[in-house]
């Protein structure tokens, strides 16, 4: 592994949930992989304590090339608003986009860490008109160009989740730190945490699979035909790899979001399925609708009575 | 003090470690701040994404506002929306649902403490005083004892909070009528273990001594007894913090304007062990206290002024129900008359400070209110009220959580009406205090949407009458050594555990605002 990677880490529009995400960390916590990857965590907002003349040093040390940046890690959306200008969000005076923009160029590595610095996420349809940090929702294109490449050769890696599954970035560390270029999706994100549903995993499968649907809260059943469930649209680990260690929204009985999703926030109600005649207009991804129904309709004439009744747990 | 004009100098203290962005200008005269205007430096504007939406759909935007509460905003989106649908949650709901909170409570009062407070103690600065080994031993960022501990223990205990409602941060398990999941007896007994575990922890290393004997420290007295009574008391956080403090003079510099503002918060259960102070039907009581004189909390003598934010002006102030947002970017370097995305809201004209040490003084805590009315407020006592609120919540938390067990087939949820027409607030204490959300429905659509944060009151800037807010004016006399690094200032200005992601985006709705008129 390689010594000495430097960090800086940059809040932007959001809300801190990644960083403090990041904290619940496991095996090893950040601390730990910090040290074991070698990673010099220049400045984090939440966690240094150095002065902010010590800080200023660090930015232009940065710039002049002086101080070499490895990886840049960006939380939160780049807020661009009002009209472009990006005065909603100042750091001394200045625009932080112009700020971040900077950084960007001198990194060797831009990792955008949750759906709002990949996205625009919060507000991408808003008054503060932010953008991701190399997209605006699905389209190429944010505070950088679709044709960016950091240092090292590789566009934005989007970590998108609200938040981002701690796993995501300390994995995503390790490949930087390796030197081995992950697999993509279309959307920029690694394939090994995105290219598997939410839904894979849910103790809930077995209801959705026969189709004993929940229609209230509290209930034993699939949250996805009434509730406004995301799990089979969904790309992301949230059910391979548990939150907390413990558990995940769907196991709970909290229909999934889409939040790894380019268009989260979805701009329809969020526990409401959108259906024509019972069945959802958003099918699992990639399935037929005339298969669907044909499907669904044997399913649930094949119902178990165990199911049915509701006997078996979540 | 008349000084001369000559020794007056002009601060600019952007301020890290405390969730969201901070600048604060300080004027200092012969090394003393003489006044001081903090500025929230970053506008989200969450009302475009609530107003003409769903009404359910606050309870998945608004804890997104907010990355280490983010259950406190789910449950005030849900008491808010419950008030218009006039249910009431069954007494298992208000047991994971306040379980919950205080769990997040833990690890916030935990961070704060360790991950963003003390680590200051560990700084060069401080370089050659007799404890500054010790400090950085215990303290400093990343390797610190104290430290690594503290972030291994808040991981644990969240994952209570994961077991009860899927995730933290960011789920939605609370909603109108009660929460989405009845835990299993066993999963129940999992967080008992969890919560006892972290207990263990947090006697050894944070009190050096049983909850028990912490909590009869009741008296100044007993608090000098209690750090004399064993080298336990003395070589814990808890006692390494009060040693570092007092040297440093925490407890004469950091006193606001000695008001104190709670909502109250953790309704009882109908059938609960629990006891609340008098009759209160909340565990957290609610008040307003204004040197040595306790009021009862009235939630219509909330008001937000914006005459030194960033927004069109208005009369004095706006209640909540009432309020408008409507920004004004600023020009240039941003300190003119308007300095802040945050607005201020105060009290019947009051700027009350808000957090642990409001909740201790408001509940008539024998220790807090004998530090308040005696020496006054500090940061000291300000950080001391964080750093021992677990002492306070764990035995109740075990409690309730032994009440889950014992009553495994209890409901969890009441369904209510489809949610039409209405107007209602949800109020709670957060972590860092008074939270507020007052929402406004038509028709099943969030028409107005206003929340009130507790770093809103306690970072408000300057009102109508040029009242600071709390911190401003906290930190009038506080000693600068060093301009480019005003330290003490930071220990006053974190002694209030600053959350700025939360406050800058004072969400609500009013018309959209016309891009010309921003400029």
């Amino acid at each position: 592994m390689a010594e000495g990677l430097s960090l800086y880490w940059m809040q932007s529009g959001g809300c801190g949930g990644d960083t403090v995400s990041f904290l619940n960390a496991e095996s090893p916590d950040f601390i730990t992989l910090f040290e074991v990857l070698g990673i010099d965590l220049l400045w984090h907002p939440s966690l240094s304590n150095l002065s902010h003349v010590a800080h200023e040093q660090i930015l232009q040390n940065i710039f002049l090339d002086q101080q070499v940046l490895d990886i840049l890690v960006v939380e939160g959306s780049i807020i661009t608003g009002p009209e472009g200008t990006g005065r909603f969000d100042l750091v001394q005076g200045q625009p932080r986009k112009e700020l971040t923009a900077r950084l960007a160029a001198q990194a060797r590595y831009v990792i955008a860490l949750g759906t709002c610095a990949s996205f625009g996420g919060f507000g991408a349809d808003g008054i503060i008109e932010s953008v991701g940090m190399q997209f605006h929702h699905k389209h190429s294109g944010g505070l950088l160009d679709a044709s960016f490449t950091a240092r090292a050769g590789l566009p934005v890696i989007n970590l998108p989740g609200c938040p981002c599954h701690p796993i995501v970035l300390k994995d995503t560390l390790m490949a930087v730190a390796s030197g081995s270029t992950p697999r993509f999706d279309e959307f920029n994100r690694p394939l090994d945490w995105y290219g598997v549903m939410v839904h894979q995993g849910c103790t809930r499968n077995d209801y959705h699979e026969y189709r004993v649907e929940e229609s209230s809260f509290a209930e034993r059943g699939c949250l996805f035909f009434h509730l406004g469930c995301h799990g089979p649209l969904t790309h992301g680990p949230c059910n391979r790899s548990l939150w907390n260690r413990r558990s995940s929204k769907t196991r709970a009985g909290v229909p999934c979001f889409g939040c790894t999703s380019p268009d989260f926030p979805q701009p329809y109600p969020f526990f409401q399925t959108r259906n024509i005649e019972g069945i959802p207009i958003a099918l699992p991804d990639g399935v037929s609708r005339a298969h669907y129904m044909a499907y669904k309709g044997m399913a649930a004439a094949a119902a178990p009575e165990r199911l049915k009744n509701r006997r078996t747990d979540i | 003090m008349e000084s001369k004009q000559s020794t007056r100098t002009i601060c600019h203290l952007p301020l890290n470690r405390v969730e969201g962005d901070l600048e604060i200008r300080l004027e200092v005269a012969d090394g003393v701040v003489v006044d001081a205007w903090s500025s929230g430096t970053l506008f989200r504007g969450f009302e475009t994404l609530l107003v003409g939406r769903n009404a359910m759909d606050s309870l998945v935007i608004t804890p997104r506002i907010c990355g280490i509460c983010s259950t406190t905003h789910l449950l005030a989106a849900a008491m808010a929306l419950e008030e218009i649908v006039r249910v009431s949650p069954p007494d298992n709901a208000l047991r994971v649902r306040n379980v919950a909170l205080m769990a997040e409570h833990l690890q916030s009062d935990m961070r704060q403490s360790l991950l963003m407070y003390t680590v200051d103690f560990a700084h060069a600065t401080y370089q050659g005083r007799p404890w500054y080994e010790e400090a950085v031993k215990r303290f400093a960022p990343f390797r610190g004892e104290s430290l690594l501990e503290v972030v291994r223990e808040t991981k644990k205990i969240l994952e209570m909070v994961a077991i009860l409602g899927g995730q933290w941060p960011h789920s939605s398990f609370m909603v109108p009528g009660g929460v989405v999941l009845m835990p299993r007896p066993a999963d129940v007994r999992q967080c008992r273990v969890i919560l006892n575990g972290f207990r263990k922890w947090y006697e050894h290393r944070i009190l050096g001594c049983s909850l028990e004997r912490w909590a009869e420290v009741a008296t100044l007295e007993d608090l000098a007894v209690w750090r004399a009574a064993a080298p336990a008391h003395r070589e814990s956080d808890l006692g390494w913090f009060l040693h570092i403090a007092h040297d440093l003079g925490l407890d004469r510099i950091g006193g606001a304007h000695g008001a104190f503002l709670s909502y109250g918060s953790l309704p009882l259960p109908r059938r609960t062990v629990v006891r609340a102070g008098g009759d209160a039907e909340q565990w957290v009581a609610a008040g307003f206290y204004d040197k040595g004189c306790l009021e009862p909390f009235t939630q219509e003598y909330v008001a937000e002024q914006v005459a030194s934010s960033w927004y069109e002006d208005y009369e004095g102030g706006l209640h909540p129900f009432k309020g408008l947002t409507r920004p004004q970017p600023p020009e240039g370097e941003g300190f003119g008359t308007k300095y802040s995305w945050a607005k201020a809201p105060r009290y019947r004209d009051a700027a009350p400070e808000t957090g642990p040490l409001a909740e201790a003084v408001i509940g008539g805590s024998p220790l807090f209110r004998a530090l308040v009315d005696g020496a006054g407020t500090s940061a000291l006592v300000r950080q001391l009220a964080r750093l021992v609120r677990p002492a306070t919540l764990i035995p109740v938390m075990d409690l309730w959580l032994q009440e889950l067990e014992n009553h495994p087939n209890g409901s969890v949820y009441q369904q209510p009406e489809p949610i039409g027409t209405g107007k209602g607030f949800g109020l709670i204490q957060a972590a860092r205090g008074a939270l507020g959300h007052w929402v406004r429905i038509k028709n099943g659509v969030i028409d107005r949407y206003q929340i009130i944060t507790p770093t809103a009151w306690n970072g408000s800037p300057r009102d109508g009458v040029g009242q600071r807010g709390p911190w401003e004016e906290a930190l009038i006399g506080v000693p600068v050594e060093d301009l480019a690094h005003p330290i003490a200032a930071g220990h006053v200005v974190r002694s209030f555990d600053p959350c700025l992601v939360c406050t800058v985006h004072t969400v609500h709705r009013g018309r959209t605002v016309s891009r010309a008129r921003l400029r």
